[in-house]
């Protein structure tokens, strides 16, 4: 198969998944606006404002990272018990295609539900961040949402029933919270906690988000090529099929 | 090709083994000359698959779903023309702006056949237990869609528990039990591998009178008792067209006992497969 011929496939089924959201485009708005919207007033009011930023970084990486692993797994599971699954392994796409479209139809709305988060702690909360830096952000955002993807693969794929898939994706929300050091810096973990930190694709993505708002270089060219390594690791795990036909 | 089996005799995993949903254990698969283990995505060009109580997206309508899934499956060049066409030929261009939630199970079920009909280079049709769940006309009515897929050439293998559904669908038959094919042939073929050719079926034996007692025990010295459930039993006879038998059945109706005759079913051949009683094939 042709990568001419997989980019196609990735936009149809993309176009197809996007067209099923608009029809509950409600509960998406709603799940994807409000939600962060609440978070980070509630952390805000918590929080001192010396790690402000630290937290901000924290609630949009949570939202990239915690709506992408959460539906890519649930849609998985939904899919697995409609046997529509069994459908799209015999069609001729690659599970890269269903994988990357999945979740690709879901970035909008995180991207959106981020951004919706940024722009109230810059002009509601005074969070620094100059404008310049933007696209950056956005392209940050989009690693880590990249570098969560196989997570919520895995997830969907092992997982043998909706059920179970949805107590793993919440248990992985959970790790992902209290290991991931999103919320606060990595340094005031434990070093063997800060190692085992190290091997989540958010501490990476909070040093990278970090070092934009705080204008560090070198935090943005270390967490982003890490991310990068994360984002091309999960295409040639998914790549090779893992799961996607049984044994 | 009808694969008919128990439940557990492998009907779907053999099925899901072509379909490249399975890796097989052993052996080789080709579709259409092409190894689906080792070359899967080229293979499942030449494939279509409705898998077993599938679900088509419920929030596309008809038309979005038959057209995103056949962009997935094949040229995108023809795909103007195609959709309309398969819409049509499935009986669904009334209800092409409908969303898939709002259609009833056989509808849903055509939905999944106009997908599976798309792509100018499919070979194969794997149907997994098409009209389960589906109500009796609904039934009929994928029954006359599959039947009229005959024209176009293409491989139809599916799997079904109903034995009325194979015998009206396919050319041949395969029985599957335990993993392993019991028998192959044409429903004719199945038939005559049981060594009786029809069936007298009487009924109202708790209340016989002496003379029709006499007559049904007579019968019974002749021919095997194959079943007898409550007050029914059914005898195996060598041929249903013999002026014997025929005769037989005059004596039975003449007393008032209730009684029908009939040639063997492709239903009496399986269940002898594979109830455990291979001992009666010949």
């Amino acid at each position: 198969m042709t990568l001419v011929e997989t980019i196609r496939q990735v936009g149809t089924a993309t176009r197809m998944l996007l067209v099923e959201s608009t029809r509950a485009l409600g509960i998406v708005l709603g799940f994807t606006i409000i939600f962060p919207i609440g978070i980070l007033f509630f952390l805000n009011v918590l929080v001192a404002p010396a790690v402000r930023t630290q937290v901000v970084v924290g609630t949009i990486m949570m939202e990239m990272a915690l709506l992408n692993v959460n539906s890519l797994a649930q849609t998985m599971g939904q899919d697995k018990q409609s046997k529509i699954f069994d459908l799209w392994v015999s069609l001729p796409v690659s599970p890269v295609v269903y994988t990357f479209s999945n979740a690709l139809s879901m970035l909008p709305f995180s991207l959106a539900s981020a951004l919706v988060t940024l722009a109230v702690a810059v002009y509601g909360f005074g969070v620094p961040l100059a404008i310049g830096t933007l696209p950056l952000l956005v392209g940050g955002l989009i690693l880590v949402w990249g570098s969560t993807m196989g997570v919520g693969f895995l997830i969907g794929a092992y997982g043998r029933s909706p059920r179970q898939i949805n107590s793993y994706a919440q248990l992985v929300g959970v790790i992902l919270t209290f290991f991931a050091p999103v919320f606060y810096p990595v340094t005031i973990l434990p070093l063997p906690l800060q190692a085992v930190a190290y091997v989540w694709p958010l501490t990476w993505g909070s040093t990278f988000l970090v070092g934009i708002l705080h204008g560090s270089g070198s935090a943005v060219l270390l967490g982003g090529s890490v991310l990068a390594g994360f984002v091309a690791f999960w295409f040639i795990l998914i790549g090779l099929g893992v799961r996607w036909r049984q044994a | 090709m009808a694969l008919l089996g128990p439940n557990g005799a492998g009907k779907t995993t053999l099925l899901r083994q072509v379909a490249g949903q399975l890796v097989p254990t052993s052996g080789r698969i080709d579709v259409a000359g092409v190894d689906m283990v080792r070359y899967p995505l080229r293979a499942k060009h030449f494939l279509s698959v409705i898998p077993q109580e599938c679900e088509p997206r419920l929030d596309l309508t008809v038309e979005e779903h038959v057209r995103y899934f056949a962009l997935l499956k094949g040229d995108r060049r023809s795909i103007g023309e195609e959709v309309p066409r398969l819409l049509a030929d499935t009986g669904l261009s009334e209800h092409r702006n409908k969303l898939v939630r709002e259609l009833s199970g056989g509808l849903r079920r055509r939905v999944l056949i106009a997908v599976a009909l798309s792509g100018a280079s499919t070979r194969v049709l794997l149907l997994d237990e098409p009209t389960t769940g589906v109500d009796p006309e609904a039934r009929r009515s994928v029954w006359r869609l599959i039947d009229g897929l005959r024209a176009r050439r293409i491989g139809i293998l599916l799997t079904t528990h109903y034995i009325e559904e194979a015998e009206y669908l396919a050319d041949r038959i395969v029985i599957v039990n335990d993993g392993h094919i019991v028998a192959e042939g044409t429903v004719d073929e199945i038939r005559n591998r049981l060594p009786y050719g029809g069936r007298l079926e009487i009924r109202g034996l708790d209340h016989l009178s002496p003379s029709a007692a006499d007559v049904v025990a007579d019968l019974e010295r002749r021919y095997r008792v194959g079943l007898r459930i409550g007050n029914s039993e059914r005898l195996e006879i060598p041929d249903p067209f013999q002026n014997g038998v025929v005769s037989d059945l005059s004596r039975l109706t003449a007393c008032g006992v209730p009684a029908t005759l009939s040639p063997v079913s492709l239903e009496d051949a399986y269940l002898a497969m594979v109830g455990g009683q291979e001992a009666n094939l010949t």
